[in-house]
């Protein structure tokens, strides 16, 4: 039902040099399309000017404080979203007769777009690096709960219930049998809570006006700077691949032991 | 790596308490010989030039005001910041104002904000049509869709101004909302008759080719008071010595962006991405010291005659 732990591409050179190759046609068509005039150069600048501009971006002090406010937004959102997420999974799987008071709510409530909560957090925060987190940790915290929840049932019953004849206690069981099974399910909830984070760190501070890159794009579109727009959109799409590859390798180091991750490191080099 | 992974989760729970307990703090009692930490709510647009001016010129900080200033998206996000406390002092149109005065706000002006520069057609402000548009003068909009950043605030108020002077029909004139990075776009693609943008959207609605038609800033009222720089009545109760000390530093932060142009183009490039080549050439408002009171008197006025008022607020209250 949940994939766990996608297999990640073997790296050779070719896929390698292919991606690059993908990414420089496509940087290519951003530069031709706007110099032969399909699509207006004002609005879409080719993709030589938006690299220059993030040039100049780069030499900016803003550019950098804005960078650690959207880091440190995304980081404290994820962190608490994440250790709540399993908390509360852990307790909500573990415990049938909460799992049952609570499924209802839960699916009512985790539908609800995190962006309907904005009007809801400008009263309460302003335009602060607060009301961005709770979007942030409303959003990611769902996408860790459920995965954490399926990781505790996925429990193999045999396991359960040898260890609680062996009368292991109820922390102990959580520790040497829940956890191990749950890993990969929460690892999973992680790396979805990564990039859905840094999507809401940046509409909160585009929309709230929180302090961030998502506010400095703002800024800039009220300059009429259209490069710098696109430059910081460049920025924040980095953001993501980063985020991306470190999930990818915190995955693999901690699930080296599972069978999923241990296939491929078994491949002969 | 269970180990790793506890002290991970510890890690998490501190950072999670930080990040809840660390909480916006406001001016309010410094420690004594320590200057007033003051936070301001401004736009980064270039009406608010001075105030980062006079911060840069230390007009602020020979007062014993530690000044910092935050940036909102408009008007409407900072009177409910400065009237929570969450800032001290905020900049915003002297309609915007005028609305939250006739609900009570508890709101008090200390000083002047900008104003428009008083010459038609050399405002930091226009009324643009298409270059090859049948409207020649604003009493032609009668029928016609106006872009305005806001409904029902100052552009409207204003637009309508210049359609009554023209002796047109303000009330025939629709108006619809968008945003200002939108609206030279918008009319390129005929999807509005005419756009009223401030600067530096008037440079690129100049580069586009429109014509501007008015300038309705200067239409609504000679030297208009365009915005001001208030506080909160609580506040103003509760230290009355700081406001006076804040509208001193205004005043002189004013007098000094008047004075000296290129120094204020070049601040502007400090907060906002403006290009340089646009700030070189851009239409900066004026920044008298003193409200032109019988200015905001005609906003009021015409926001009752427009309908976005019932009763006229209490302009005498409002100001100080």
């Amino acid at each position: 039902m949940v994939a766990v732990a996608a297999r990640a591409p073997r790296v050779t050179g070719r896929p390698v040099a292919l991606g690059v190759l993908g990414l420089a046609v496509f940087a290519l068509a951003l530069e031709v399309g706007p110099r032969a005039g399909l699509v207006p150069i004002r609005y879409a600048p080719p993709t030589s000017q938006i690299l220059v501009t993030l040039g100049e971006q780069v030499g900016r002090s803003a550019f950098w404080v804005a960078l650690l406010d959207t880091l440190r937004t995304w980081a404290e959102g994820l962190l608490i979203a994440v250790v709540a997420g399993i908390v509360v999974g852990v307790l909500l799987g573990s415990v049938p007769f909460l799992r049952a008071a609570t499924a209802t709510t839960v699916e009512f409530l985790r539908p609800i777009p995190s962006v309907a909560l904005i009007p809801l957090v400008i009263v309460l925060y302003g335009p602060t690096i607060r009301s961005t987190l709770v979007l942030v940790v409303y959003a990611a915290f769902w996408q860790v709960l459920i995965q954490v929840m399926h990781g505790v049932a996925d429990v193999d019953p045999v396991a359960r219930d040898t260890a609680r004849s062996y009368g292991l206690g109820a922390w102990a069981r959580i520790r040497y049998v829940v956890w191990p099974t749950a890993l990969p399910y929460v690892v999973t909830g992680v790396r979805l809570a990564t990039s859905v984070a840094l999507i809401l760190t940046i509409t909160g501070q585009l929309v709230i006006g929180s302090p961030g890159l998502g506010k400095e794009i703002d800024n800039a579109q009220q300059s009429d700077a259209v490069r710098v727009v696109y430059a910081l959109i460049l920025v924040t799409g980095l953001l993501g691949v980063l985020a991306n590859l470190a999930t990818r390798f915190v995955e693999r180091r901690v699930l080296a032991w599972h069978p999923a991750i241990r296939r491929e490191e078994v491949t002969p080099a | 790596m269970r180990r790793t992974f506890v002290a991970l989760l510890a890690a998490a729970a501190v950072l999670a308490t930080a990040a809840c307990g660390d909480s916006s703090d406001g001016a309010s009692d410094p420690a004594p010989g320590q200057p007033d930490k003051v936070n301001a709510g401004v736009i980064a647009i270039l009406d608010v030039a001075p105030i980062y001016l006079g911060k840069q010129q230390g007009f602020f900080s020979e007062r014993d005001i530690d000044l910092t200033l935050t940036t909102a998206q408009g008007g409407a996000a900072i009177v409910p910041a400065v009237l929570s406390g969450e800032y001290q002092f905020g900049f915003s149109n002297s309609i915007s104002l005028l609305l939250a005065t006739s609900q009570n706000a508890g709101l008090k002006v200390v000083c002047n904000g900008n104003n428009s520069t008083g010459v038609d057609g050399q405002d930091f402000a226009g009324l643009f049509v298409k270059a090859d548009s049948p409207i020649q003068s604003p009493k032609d909009l009668a029928g016609r869709t106006v872009a305005a950043n806001t409904l029902k605030n100052i552009v409207d108020t204003s637009v309508r101004a210049s359609v009554k002077k023209d002796g047109g029909d303000p009330a025939a004139v629709k108006f619809v909302e968008l945003p200002f990075p939108q609206q030279v776009a918008a009319l390129d693609a005929g999807q509005v008759d005419a756009i009223f943008v401030v600067e530096p959207f008037q440079q690129a609605a100049v580069d586009a080719g429109a014509r501007k038609i008015a300038s309705s800033y200067v239409d609504t009222a000679p030297d208009l008071t365009v915005a001001m720089y208030f506080t909160s009545t609580k506040l103003l109760g509760e230290n009355p010595d700081l406001v006076a000390r804040f509208t001193e530093a205004m005043k002189e932060s004013l007098a000094y962006a008047d004075a000296h142009s290129d120094e204020v183009r070049d601040v502007i490039g400090t907060y906002t991405q403006i290009a340089p080549e646009v700030r070189a050439k851009m239409t900066l408002p004026k920044w008298p010291t003193e409200i032109n009171t019988a200015s905001v008197d005609a906003l009021a006025e015409a926001a009752v005659a427009d309908g976005l008022l019932t009763r006229k607020p209490d302009v005498a209250g409002l100001l100080p």
